[in-house]
């Protein structure tokens, strides 16, 4: 067991934070406040690999391990969780099924485009009548001669407002729709792909979460990510690496939240007194500090046994299990430290507070996270 | 191919580090360190240079073996080779030996070099001394302050900004220039190159022996330097109040202060007031 991170690490981290700070830092506030997508910022992230962080070198990525991989969302995301989101639905559930269940010929068609930057990732699942319960899904697939005809709504489609190339989640049997489920790659120029208004959020306000409606949308038969049949292993084993991308990013928003509450607490003063020399603010840090370093190193453990086996099931599950509800109660405690101007939207903590709670909803709830550990538990024949 | 070598140190990345109350040297080994930010500057001088005529870059520091981190970084940003100088008894070098060192590495291993490119100071530091002195044991022209550099043939078009004011000046190469961090924002290192530069990329490592340098010549033992004590200023500002009728108070003012404030506004108070 190795618990001090690499000098590739520790240099990753620098790397990233130093960007975040300067490029997304000054801007963070406002496109929160704008609810705008900073195209600005992203046309610079394009050309340092940002879009293609784990893809193989051979269609231009980073080919990066799995805690690098983490260490860039977190650390995009202690600035603004929006663009971490952003970053974690292009690289985990956009790319990383092309590149794994892809063909030749698929991989050369798109992964090039998105890794640049130019084409962003959706990840589009969700619909009005099914969310956890993805085998109920209701967009139609129907075959006609060489192509599929899409039809169907796509809600709380995260980078939907600004996604080139999206992952359509469907199914070829109306009857039997998980037997039929199927996953697509469809381009955004497709007739009949029609990205709706913008949701109307609580956090992750920069990124334009909306509506993909499909209308007649004709999607050659060869876009279909594995067979057909295939559509909830594929959705179920994309999710699973999501996760990770999640408690990096929860774990992100934490970090942010309690730099600011250590700082504040050494600058406020309350009866005379800074609010660190009191006990009870003392005892919140050192609570947020310790909740941060146990999310920390579970999401890392779960980045580690993707690096080096093939399940990673359960350690991805508790990491995002742990890290999203780590990070509501260490942004709630970092509004409490901030009193009254912790409400306000003068403060970062406000926020990260938003930002922090939809961790636990996304790419999998909380309840859903614990419904995958203990059926690994269970499965277990000691 | 033009032949860039590019000095840089790794600085602590925190503000305020305590000294050693033995050596009088900052403790260093307490914080994380990172690529001084004239550093930085200096290497995207060269790398604007290398994209524009092309160039071979060596990236060269001296340091604790964690340096090397620096180097890589280098590497990461574009850099085509890492030297590292690192060895106990280079250890608290002041900046003739550190220039002495650098020379002896860069003449050994890059003799044939065109340009030496350094930041102008470091921010732990900051004495501003080891890219001229290094030009000094080269017996080579040396700029300090640059603000713009273009290369055309064997000569380097340098325009330096300091004590308020610019000049435009014409040096022949080889030469070396120290670089202001009011030049171009340096680039950011791509992934890929990171991967490359902290994966297959070699750093070399030579240390006093490998260079030849008598331990009398270098680290503390050589540096002429010898630190005595090292504090920080104490702020004295004592308050002064005045009273009395406001013409009394203003005469008393002027009586005070009127050498002062007669300079900033560039008018004799005395006559004026007469």
């Amino acid at each position: 067991m190795f618990f001090n991170p690499t000098m590739k690490h520790k240099a990753l981290r620098k790397a990233v934070r130093m960007f975040a700070e300067t490029e997304i830092g000054p801007v963070a506030r406002t496109i929160d406040r704008e609810a705008s997508f900073p195209w600005e910022v992203i046309k610079k992230m394009g050309p340092l690999d940002f879009f293609g962080l784990q893809t193989p070198k051979t269609f231009g990525g980073a080919e990066m391990d799995s805690i690098s991989y983490a260490i860039v969302i977190e650390e995009i995301s202690r600035v603004s969780a929006a663009i971490g989101l952003c970053l974690a639905v292009h690289n985990s559930l956009s790319i990383h099924p092309i590149v794994r269940w892809g063909t030749e010929e698929q991989k050369r068609q798109f992964l090039p485009d998105m890794v640049r930057g130019e084409k962003i990732g959706a990840f589009c699942m969700t619909e009005a009548g099914i969310g956890s319960d993805v085998g109920g899904v209701e967009t139609n697939a129907t075959l006609d001669g060489n192509d599929y005809i899409l039809n169907g709504t796509k809600i709380f489609v995260t980078n939907g407002g600004v996604c080139g190339t999206a992952i359509v989640f469907a199914t070829t049997d109306y009857q039997n729709p998980r037997q039929g489920a199927a996953m697509f790659i469809v381009d955004r120029e497709t007739p009949g792909f029609i990205v709706g208004e913008k949701e109307d959020l609580c956090g992750m306000r920069a990124n334009p979460v909306s509506s993909i409606f499909l209308e007649n949308c004709r999607v050659p038969s060869r876009n279909m990510l594995g067979a057909p049949g295939e559509g909830v292993t594929v959705g179920m084993e994309t999710l699973n690496v999501g996760r990770i991308s999640i408690a990096a990013q929860a774990l992100g928003i934490a970090q942010a939240a309690f730099e600011d509450s250590l700082s504040y607490s050494k600058d406020r003063q309350q009866f005379h007194r800074y609010l660190s020399s009191f006990q009870t603010i003392r005892n919140y840090l050192a609570d947020m500090a310790t909740d941060i370093d146990a999310g920390r190193l579970l999401l890392y453990r779960a980045c580690a046994a993707q690096d080096s086996r093939n399940s990673f099931r359960e350690e991805a599950a508790m990491a995002k299990l742990f890290c999203s509800e780590m990070a509501r109660r260490v942004t709630d405690k970092a509004v409490q430290i901030h009193g009254g101007y912790g409400y306000s939207k003068e403060y970062g903590v406000e926020r990260y507070f938003r930002d922090a709670k939809v961790t636990e909803i996304y790419e999998g709830t909380s309840e859903v996270q614990r419904m995958i550990i203990s059926r690994e538990l269970l499965a277990r024949r000691v | 191919m033009l032949k860039l070598v590019v000095c840089i140190k790794q600085v602590p990345q925190v503000s305020e580090l305590p000294w050693d109350p033995e050596t009088w040297h900052l403790q260093r080994e307490l914080a994380e360190g990172m690529m001084n930010p004239a550093c930085r500057f200096a290497l995207e001088a060269a790398l604007k240079i290398r994209d524009k005529i092309g160039a071979r870059i060596t990236a060269v520091t001296m340091g604790p073996p964690s340096a090397e981190e620096a180097l890589r970084e280098a590497v990461a940003l574009g850099a085509d080779k890492g030297i590292l100088l690192t060895d106990r008894k280079m250890a608290g070098a002041d900046t003739y030996t550190t220039s002495l060192t650098l020379s002896k590495v860069i003449q050994k291993i890059i003799p044939d070099f065109d340009l030496i490119l350094c930041g102008a100071s470091t921010i732990d530091s900051d004495t501003a001394q080891v890219g001229p002195q290094l030009a000094e044991e080269l017996d080579i022209p040396g700029v300090a302050y640059v603000h713009e550099l273009t290369i055309a043939g064997n000569k380097a078009r340098i325009r330096r900004v300091a004590d308020g004011f610019s000049e435009t000046i014409e040096m022949e190469l080889p030469g070396l220039v120290t670089i202001n961090t009011t030049s171009e924002a340096p680039r950011y290192m791509s992934f890929r190159g990171f991967q490359q530069a902290f994966g297959e990329s070699d750093i070399i490592t030579h240390d006093a022996a490998s260079l030849g340098l008598h331990q009398e010549w270098i680290g503390a033992r050589g540096s002429a330097t010898k630190i005595r004590n090292v504090y920080s200023p104490i702020a004295e500002r004592g308050n002064l109040v005045l009273t009395g009728t406001n013409k009394k108070i203003l005469d008393q003012l002027f009586t005070l202060f009127d050498d002062r404030i007669g300079g900033v506004v560039g008018k004799d108070l005395k006559t004026e007031k007469n």
